[in-house]
C-alpha cells in the first residue's frame, strides 16, 4: 500500500497523525503533514485508511 | 457597492427555505430543522437578514468552502467590491473593524497567516503543556476542598483566556479584562437590548489591545502582540486598526471556543458517567477519537458567512456574483450521508472528518491550542474530580447559539480532595515570571 498528502489540499488539521503517527510528519511551522515514507508496512494498512476517511480536507490517498 | 434591489435577478434563488439562526427557538428546533434541510435542501435561499444562501449538506459545505469562487472578505472602506465577511448579519461591533484574517482572502490572508503559524502551530502549542496544567492545578485547587465549582467561572473560562493572553504577549493578569467582554459577544443576539452595553465592552477592550500593541511596539517583548506589530503585508506595514482586528480575532477565537466544548463535554460526560469511566480508564486509545466527537456534536463555532465572488454552479443551484452564503459547520456535521447515527455522541467513532475547525485555508488557526486546552482540562477533572456531578437547575446555556454554541454557567459537586500547589493569583504571578524569563511566547522558528 502507498500514502500520499496532496500538498495543495492539507490545510493542517492534523487528523491523520492522529490516526497514524508513524506515517505521518507535521511542520513544526504550519502543521501541515507529509507522509514520512510513501511504503505503507502492512500492519498500518488500517490506520493508513483511517488517515485518509478522517482527513477533513480529503488530502490523503491510499493506493 | 450599491444594489438597486428592483433591477436584481432573484429567480434562481430556489429552494427556498427560511433559515434564522438568532431566532429565539434555534437552539430547541437544531436537530429539526438540520434534518429538515438535509432531506429537503442541503442548499437554499433565506430571506433572513438581508436575505443570504445556507449551506447544510456535508457535501455542498465542504466544496463551497473551497471553492475559489468564494470571498471572505470585509470591504469596511468600500474599496474593493464592498463584500460584508463572514457575520450574518453584520455584528454591530464589527461595522468599523475586520475581523481579522478570517475577514481576508488571500494573498492577505496567507502572508499574516504565515507570521501567526509558528505561534500555533502543533510544535508551538506543544512547549504550553506544562503552564497549561499549571494553570488548571491552580483552578481546581482553588475549589477542590470545597466539593463544589461551577466549571464555566472557576476553570474553562480562565484556561483559555491566561494562555492565550500569554501567547500574545499580555500580562495574563488581565485576564479578567479581556474576558467577560468576549464571551458577552458571543452570547448576546444581534436584536438583544444588551448589544450596545456589550459593543462598550469591546470597545474598552480594544482599548487595551491598542496600548498593548503600541506598548510592545516600543519595547518588544516576544509574543503574537509582537509578530503582527512587525508585519509588513505586500511590502506595506498595516494601520492598527487592522493589527486590532486580527489581535481581536485571535482572542475572539481563542476564549470562547474552547470554552464552549469543554463545558458541553463535562456536562455530558457527567449525564454519562459509565462513559466517563470508560474514556477516564482507556484515554490512552479513546482521548483523540474522544475529542474529535465533541467536537463534531457540539461544533463551538456554528459556521461561517462568506460571499460570492463570480457566479457558480452546485448540483443545479445557481449562485451569483456578490449574494451572501452561510456555511453551517454545525449542520454538515450532522449529516447522515456523512457520520452514521449523526444525532449519537459515539467516543470511539471513526472516520470523523467533522467541520468545526471549518474547511480551506481558513481553518481555524488555534485549533491544536484548542485541542491540547480541552484535553488537559477534561484529563484534570477525571484525575481529581472523578464523580463530578453537574447540577441541571444551575446550568445556563447560551441563549442564542447562532455564533457560538456556548454554555454561561455549569455548577456541579464532588467529593473534596487535596489540593497540590498555591492559588491562582500566585500561580499566575509565578506564570508571568516563567514565559518573560524564558521567552516561551517566541515563536517556534526563533528557537531552531
Amino acid at each position: 500500500m502507498k500514502v500520499e498528502v496532496d500538498p495543495h489540499r492539507c490545510q493542517g488539521h492534523t487528523l491523520c497523525a492522529m490516526a497514524a503517527p508513524t506515517l505521518f510528519e507535521l511542520s513544526d511551522i504550519d502543521g501541515h503533514a507529509t507522509a514520512v515514507d510513501t511504503e505503507v508496512p502492512a500492519e498500518l494498512a488500517e490506520s493508513a485508511r483511517e488517515a485518509h476517511r478522517s482527513c477533513p480536507e480529503q488530502a490523503i490517498s491510499v493506493l | 457597492m450599491s444594489i438597486d434591489e428592483a433591477s436584481v435577478d432573484t429567480d434562481h434563488r430556489t429552494p427556498v427555505y427560511q433559515f434564522d439562526r438568532h431566532a429565539p427557538d434555534y437552539r430547541d428546533r437544531f436537530s429539526e430543522i438540520t434534518t429538515e434541510m438535509h432531506s429537503k435542501c442541503p442548499v437554499a435561499w433565506s430571506d433572513t437578514h438581508g436575505g443570504h444562501w445556507v449551506a447544510a449538506g456535508s457535501e455542498a459545505v465542504f466544496t463551497l468552502a473551497r471553492s475559489a469562487n468564494i470571498s471572505n472578505d470585509h470591504d469596511i472602506k468600500g474599496v474593493r467590491r464592498g463584500y460584508k465577511g463572514i457575520m450574518i448579519p453584520t455584528a454591530v461591533r464589527a461595522s468599523g473593524v475586520r475581523g481579522g484574517i478570517l475577514e481576508m482572502d488571500d494573498p492577505e490572508h496567507r502572508e499574516f497567516r504565515a507570521v501567526l503559524n509558528p505561534y500555533l502551530s502543533p510544535a508551538a502549542v506543544k512547549k504550553w503543556v506544562p503552564l497549561i496544567d499549571e494553570v488548571i492545578r491552580a483552578c481546581l485547587d482553588e475549589k477542590i476542598e470545597t466539593g463544589s465549582i461551577d466549571f464555566i467561572d472557576d476553570m474553562v473560562n480562565i484556561v483559555p483566556a491566561v494562555i492565550t493572553l500569554a501567547m500574545l504577549g499580555i500580562p495574563v493578569a488581565k485576564w479578567n479584562v479581556y474576558c467577560e467582554p468576549v464571551h458577552a459577544a458571543m452570547y448576546t443576539p444581534p436584536d438583544s437590548p444588551d448589544v450596545h452595553r456589550v459593543a462598550e465592552l469591546h470597545r474598552l477592550m480594544g482599548m487595551d489591545l491598542l496600548a498593548s500593541l503600541h506598548e510592545i511596539r516600543e519595547n518588544p517583548r516576544p509574543g503574537m502582540v509582537d509578530a503582527v506589530a512587525r508585519a509588513t503585508i505586500d511590502g506595506e506595514t498595516p494601520d492598527d486598526l487592522e493589527l486590532l482586528g486580527v489581535l481581536s480575532l485571535l482572542i475572539g477565537g481563542g476564549f470562547d471556543t474552547t470554552t464552549a466544548l469543554t463545558s458541553h463535554a463535562l456536562e455530558w460526560l457527567s449525564q454519562n458517567p459509565d462513559q466517563r469511566e470508560i474514556l477516564s480508564a482507556e484515554r490512552d486509545t479513546l482521548l483523540d477519537s474522544a475529542t474529535e466527537e465533541f467536537l463534531r456534536f457540539y461544533c463551538p463555532s456554528a459556521g461561517d458567512g462568506r460571499t460570492f465572488s463570480a457566479d457558480t454552479q452546485l448540483d443545479g443551484v445557481e449562485f451569483k456574483e456578490g449574494e451572501r452564503i452561510w456555511l453551517s459547520w454545525a449542520m454538515a456535521n450532522r449529516d447522515p450521508e456523512l457520520f452514521t447515527d449523526p444525532n449519537e455522541i459515539d467516543l470511539e467513532r471513526k472516520g470523523n472528518r467533522h467541520f468545526s475547525f471549518g474547511l480551506g485555508v481558513h481553518r481555524c488557526i488555534g485549533s491544536n491550542l484548542a485541542r491540547t486546552m480541552f484535553k488537559r482540562m477534561l484529563l484534570a477533572v477525571l484525575d481529581r474530580m472523578p464523580d463530578y456531578r453537574c447540577d441541571p437547575e444551575g446550568t445556563v446555556h447560551y441563549e442564542s447559539i447562532g455564533v457560538i454554541q456556548g454554555m454561561r454557567q455549569l455548577p456541579a459537586t464532588f467529593t473534596p480532595g487535596p489540593r497540590l500547589g498555591d492559588g491562582l493569583d500566585e500561580t499566575l504571578d509565578r506564570i508571568q515570571k516563567i514565559v518573560d524569563e524564558q521567552g516561551i511566547a517566541a515563536p517556534v522558528t526563533a528557537q531552531k
